[in-house]
């Protein structure tokens, strides 16, 4: 395993096939990707923006969820899961091979095209998938180049690649003509899912989602994202909420600075010379503030105090309005999950 | 079980045949090539190949003036030789066409495409 460095994963390809070397090129990143290399040919590739090939397979109706799971049981040790679905009837060597070639190119095209990125080399690694192709590198990294200029021939703005897909409301001509798979795309898309949710969501290839989000935007139908400074999430982390401080709280002592949490959304307040700097408790819940801080002496009127909830008596059940209908229960998705995150360590010895 | 390395072979095997490529007509890349290509160049033979099936499938209405009238083949004839294009309908998501290019005098176009249409079946049939 070589160190982790900032290059360009295509150059970096190129070198490690040149050395016929076996192993994982791991490109950090959005969205990044893993291009997996078996004596210097390409035989798999990898990108949260890209469907894989059992996403494409399950997505599709293809194979059912169970059949897919039971060959990764199976064959992720051995890494021969590809050649396990097609020795028990499941696919044809064609569909197979087919499809391994189809999510390859597509997910080299998110790992491979950044200039620069952080890119590490496991040395031996192996996709548990097994070797169903064997492509020239060389062939992969001038794909990945043709498919940028395409991109950029279509309509020349990155950023309808990573953003919120946003539909416009109203279209700016009379008559509109769309493929299917623009229609597919408009019809899911809800202003919060990203490109490569919906590429996911639809089991279609991510570089053909992008590339019919990109005509799409050409053709003036798709709300165009603001400018962001930070580089787009591709897993949505809970976002912190603007936390409830109330603006006419005393300000903290100056003497002692608590550990703010970053809030950024808080306006600075600035302090009121007429309240006396009082040490304010700090508890992990917000009314402990109003009620443990302003020991005000002065009774100047500023000690804010949050109006009163109805109690509710322990155990007592939340009355029906409020209670509504319990949350839908999704059976079944702790195991799916415990069952991919040992995949994925299998994968990794 | 017809790999899609045999699946050109037997394309190749058809009377008159000059060159065979599997393209993936959303990029224009070709995925798998055997034999001749127009210019010996099967990558600018796909790309073209890309353009003319994306021209009939999403800028003509011919296609998508019945419901599930999907596109089948297109036949390009020139002086020289016949192209063949048989698209191959995948339930997983993929955008393929399998290309076969054919000597005039040598083929029989009707032979070609019925062989064409079993081998774009066999390939992702069960």
């Amino acid at each position: 395993m070589t160190a982790t460095k900032t290059a360009g994963p295509a150059r970096l390809l190129t070198q490690v096939a040149a050395d016929r070397q076996t192993g994982a090129l791991v490109v950090g990143g959005h969205p990044g990707g893993a291009v997996y290399v078996l004596e210097g040919r390409v035989i798999y590739a990898e990108s949260p923006a890209a469907p894989g090939v059992g996403e494409l397979l399950t997505a599709s109706g293809r194979l059912a969820g169970r059949t897919w799971q039971t060959a990764i049981d199976q064959g992720t040790s051995t890494a021969r899961v590809g050649r396990l679905l097609v020795e028990q009837g499941h696919l044809t060597q064609g569909e197979l091979e087919l499809c391994v070639l189809g999510a390859t190119y597509d997910a080299a095209y998110f790992a491979l095209s950044p200039t620069g990125a952080p890119v590490e080399f496991l040395d031996g690694a192996m996709h548990w998938l097994g070797p169903v192709a064997h492509i020239d590198p060389a062939a992969v990294n001038r794909e990945v180049r043709r498919r940028t200029r395409m991109l950029d021939s279509i309509f020349p703005d990155a950023r309808v690649d990573t953003a919120a897909v946003t539909p416009v409301a109203r279209p700016p001509r009379e008559r509109i003509t769309l493929t299917a798979l623009q229609w597919e795309l408009l019809v899911h898309a809800d202003g919060q899912r990203t490109p490569a949710d919906l590429a996911l969501l639809l089991g279609r290839a991510g570089f053909a989602t992008i590339a019919e989000l990109r005509r799409l935007a050409a053709a003036g139908l798709l709300e165009l994202p603001e400018v962001r400074a930070e580089p787009p999430e591709f897993v949505r982390l809970p976002v912190a909420r603007g936390a409830a401080v109330d603006v006419r709280r005393p300000p903290p002592a100056t003497g002692d600075p608590p550990p703010a949490p970053p809030v950024p959304s808080v306006p600075p307040v600035p302090p009121a010379p007429s309240v006396p700097p009082v040490p304010v408790v700090r508890g992990p819940r917000p009314e402990d503030n109003s009620s443990a801080g302003p020991v005000n002496s002065t009774g100047a009127g500023t000690v804010y105090r949050p109006p009163r909830l109805a109690r509710r008596k322990p155990g007592a059940k939340l009355p029906k309005e409020v209670a509504g209908e319990a949350p839908p229960a999704h059976p079944g998705t702790d195991e799916v999950l415990l069952k991919r995150i040992r995949t994925a360590l299998r994968a990794l010895r | 079980m017809p790999g899609v390395d045999h699946c050109l072979q037997e394309a190749m095997a058809i009377p008159g045949a000059v060159g065979a490529s599997i393209v993936d007509y959303t990029t224009g890349f070709p995925v798998a090539t055997t034999g001749a290509a127009p210019n010996s160049d099967h990558e600018a033979a796909a790309a073209g190949t890309a353009d003319v099936v994306q021209a009939a499938t999403s800028r003509s209405l011919l296609v998508s003036a019945v419901p599930h009238d999907l596109l089948e083949d297109l036949i390009i004839t020139t002086a020289g030789g016949y192209h063949l294009l048989r698209l191959v309908h995948t339930e997983f998501d993929s955008r393929l066409v399998l290309y076969l290019w054919l000597d005039r005098q040598l083929g029989n176009l009707a032979v070609a495409r019925r062989r064409m249409q079993k081998l774009a079946d066999d390939l992702v049939a069960t």
